[in-house]
């Protein structure tokens, strides 16, 4: 059964190890030219501290379109790779054969059929393991010089493209591409759902589910321009920063009906004269409201998770996709044996 | 001789669609049967019943003394060619040669490459590209290579040019001279069906009407021609399976009980099995019109 699943599929394994090939022909001397490039610069930095580029090496450095161009093409290669697995290993691997009728003759030859799914099933995730292993690799290791310039590691387009979510990512993908190709035994079909849960999976995530895996820290200050900040340390992902929390200790945003009286009078009265805004106030943080608003005891609030959750975020998302990988091939295994050919 | 297939009773639903209900066929061991019937009968549902490629609603179903299964004893016995003859059509007929090789308990490797040489089927060229017939010998010698007891074929000639047909038939005729296999073959062509079989079973409207050794068949029934007015005289122990009448004179198919004994005025004739399957499934219709 191994040699035919391998005679069978050999030619996709072959295009996504070159694919492979290629992205790593990119990334390699890339990745080692911009550590020396970024060593060299704290070198330089430490010798002559008054460099003017040294102030802030993440304006100096990797700044040229080309740099651009190079981080869009990892961000995609990353990103693009477990989901072309998904459609082009996973989605024809049990779709392609209902729809030619072969499922009929390889379920009619001296295998159970499923002997035949598990073998199918555990080349696909192998290879879809192996695969995600090294793309997490190679991509973490490039990614670590523009790490240290990352605000955060959280957010989308970083935190999918290193440490355990390619290997997720790449299990998830082929898996819900051989559930779909099962469940409606059309490629073209299985293709399009599963390029769906992609989209749907790579927005939910960061903007909505991410946030909540734990309680993100609450920290207060007084009001006042950048006071909040200051508590915030380096490397966290904000999540909410500049409402206000009253004297009784309840969350208000930062607008005017919030505000006591004797302190929306005073803004009313430092109004812009020639029709600007009030919203400027948020911005300028004028300090006759602030004050006003520190004495009646508001605070400024903000929320944040910290940067050295990083690897627990990355365990729990890791986590929640291989629990649903595990469910998508229990329903495949369920959606092949249980129905007729 | 023992039964390779005995079914009870057995029946297949498609939500609230009966495809195949109440069927009890009794296959023997080593026949060749016609499975026959119109498009729809349920031929290609209880094919799939008896491979285990789908599951029955209702019923009983023994294949070679065992109940249809996905497991590998099953299927070790049992040689099945779907409809559409479906082989991987970018691998070449090496390829699966090599897969019935991998995927089988018992493989005659000599016997399939010497049939495909004299065939003139080349080995090396994906199966898309090779004509229908000789996919059909493909799929045929691919079924027939894990010596199967039991060979179940479903409208394999439907799609073939006359001369592969009769190329096709006669591999099939050939491996049931070898010995040890039964065959149950559906067809619409029932001239050719005839050439090769030797029981019968005709299914229609999701029922079977007829199950049986084809010589005993053609013994049991006769052809009635007589004047119209005593199309209704018939003796006890003859049933009418079907009647056609014109203005002055009725024709009847009829199969006679042992007991039978047909009114002198009545002309006998031997139909042939041909005109009796008509019959059946020309009743069946009516039947089902009714």
């Amino acid at each position: 059964m191994n040699w035919f699943v391998w005679r069978q599929h050999r030619k996709q394994f072959i295009a996504f190890g070159i694919l492979l090939a290629l992205f790593a022909t990119l990334l390699i001397p890339t990745g080692i030219n911009y550590w020396h490039q970024y060593q060299h610069a704290l070198t330089t930095c430490a010798q002559n501290p008054n460099t003017p580029s040294c102030s802030d090496l993440t304006s100096s450095l990797f700044t040229s379109s080309a740099d651009g161009f190079l981080r869009i093409a990892v961000v995609l290669g990353t990103f693009g790779l477990p989901i072309l697995l998904g459609l082009f290993i996973g989605s024809p691997l049990i779709a392609k054969e209902y729809e030619e009728g072969t499922n009929k003759l390889a379920w009619t030859q001296s295998v159970s059929r499923r002997k035949w799914l598990t073998t199918k099933l555990l080349w696909a995730l192998g290879f879809a393991l192996l695969y995600g292993i090294a793309l997490a690799i190679l991509v973490s290791w490039w990614s670590r010089t523009l790490n240290a310039f990352a605000s955060n590691r959280f957010v989308q387009g970083h935190f999918e493209t290193q440490g355990l979510m390619p290997i997720a990512y790449s299990l998830f993908f082929t898996a819900i591409g051989f559930m779909t190709g099962a469940w409606f035994r059309k490629t073209l079909l299985s293709f399009a759902i599963t390029f769906g849960v992609f989209v749907v999976c790579m927005t939910s995530f960061a903007n909505w589910i991410r946030p909540q895996y734990m309680t993100p820290v609450t920290v207060t200050s007084q009001i006042g321009p950048g006071a909040i900040d200051t508590k915030i340390p380096d490397g966290a992902w904000i999540l909410k920063r500049g409402d206000l929390v009253n004297k009784s200790g309840k969350e208000v945003s930062f607008d005017l009906p919030n505000f006591p009286a004797e302190c929306q009078k005073l803004t009313q009265d430092i109004r812009v004269p020639n029709g600007g805004h009030i919203a400027k106030l948020k911005v300028s943080g004028i300090d006759p409201v602030d004050d006003c608003l520190n004495r009646y005891g508001f605070h400024q609030v903000a929320k944040y998770q910290p940067s050295y959750r990083y690897w627990d975020f990355q365990e729990i998302e890791s986590g929640i996709y291989l629990g649903l990988t595990a469910i998508t091939v229990a329903a495949t295994y369920w959606l092949v044996l249980k129905r007729d050919a | 001789m023992g039964a390779a297939i005995q079914t009870k009773d057995l029946g297949k639903r498609y939500g609230s669609f009966w495809a195949l209900e109440n069927c009890s066929i009794t296959v023997p061991e080593g026949s060749v049967s016609a499975l026959v019937g119109p498009n729809g009968a349920g031929k290609s549902t209880l094919l799939k019943l008896l491979t285990g490629l789908s599951n029955a609603s209702s019923g009983d179903s023994q294949v070679l003394g065992k109940a249809p299964a996905q497991h590998e004893e099953f299927l070790a016995d049992i040689g099945y060619l779907a409809q559409e003859i479906p082989l991987y059509k970018s691998l070449n007929a090496a390829d699966h040669i090599a897969m019935g090789k991998h995927l089988n308990k018992h493989w005659e490797d000599s016997f399939i490459n010497q049939r495909l040489r004299e065939l003139n089927i080349p080995l090396d060229r994906p199966i898309g590209k090779l004509s229908g017939g000789q996919r059909a010998q493909v799929a045929l010698n691919l079924a027939l290579a894990k010596k199967p007891k039991l060979l179940m074929l479903d409208e394999p000639v439907a799609a073939l040019d006359p001369l592969a047909r009769h190329d096709f038939l006669s591999s099939l005729a050939q491996a049931v001279a070898d010995g040890g296999l039964t065959v149950v073959m559906s067809s619409h062509l029932l001239a050719d069906l005839e050439r090769v079989s030797d029981h019968v079973i005709v299914l229609a409207s999701g029922k079977t009407q007829l199950c049986d050794d084809i010589e005993h068949v053609l013994k049991e029934h006769r052809l009635l021609v007589g004047p119209r007015e005593h199309s209704k005289t018939l003796g006890d122990g003859v049933n009418v399976i079907h009647e056609t009448h014109s203005a002055r004179q009725s024709t009847l198919l009829v199969r006679l009980e042992k007991s039978a004994k047909v009114p002198s005025h009545w002309q006998k004739h031997e139909p042939n099995i041909e005109e009796i399957i008509l019959a059946y499934m020309g009743q069946a219709k009516e039947g089902g019109s009714r």
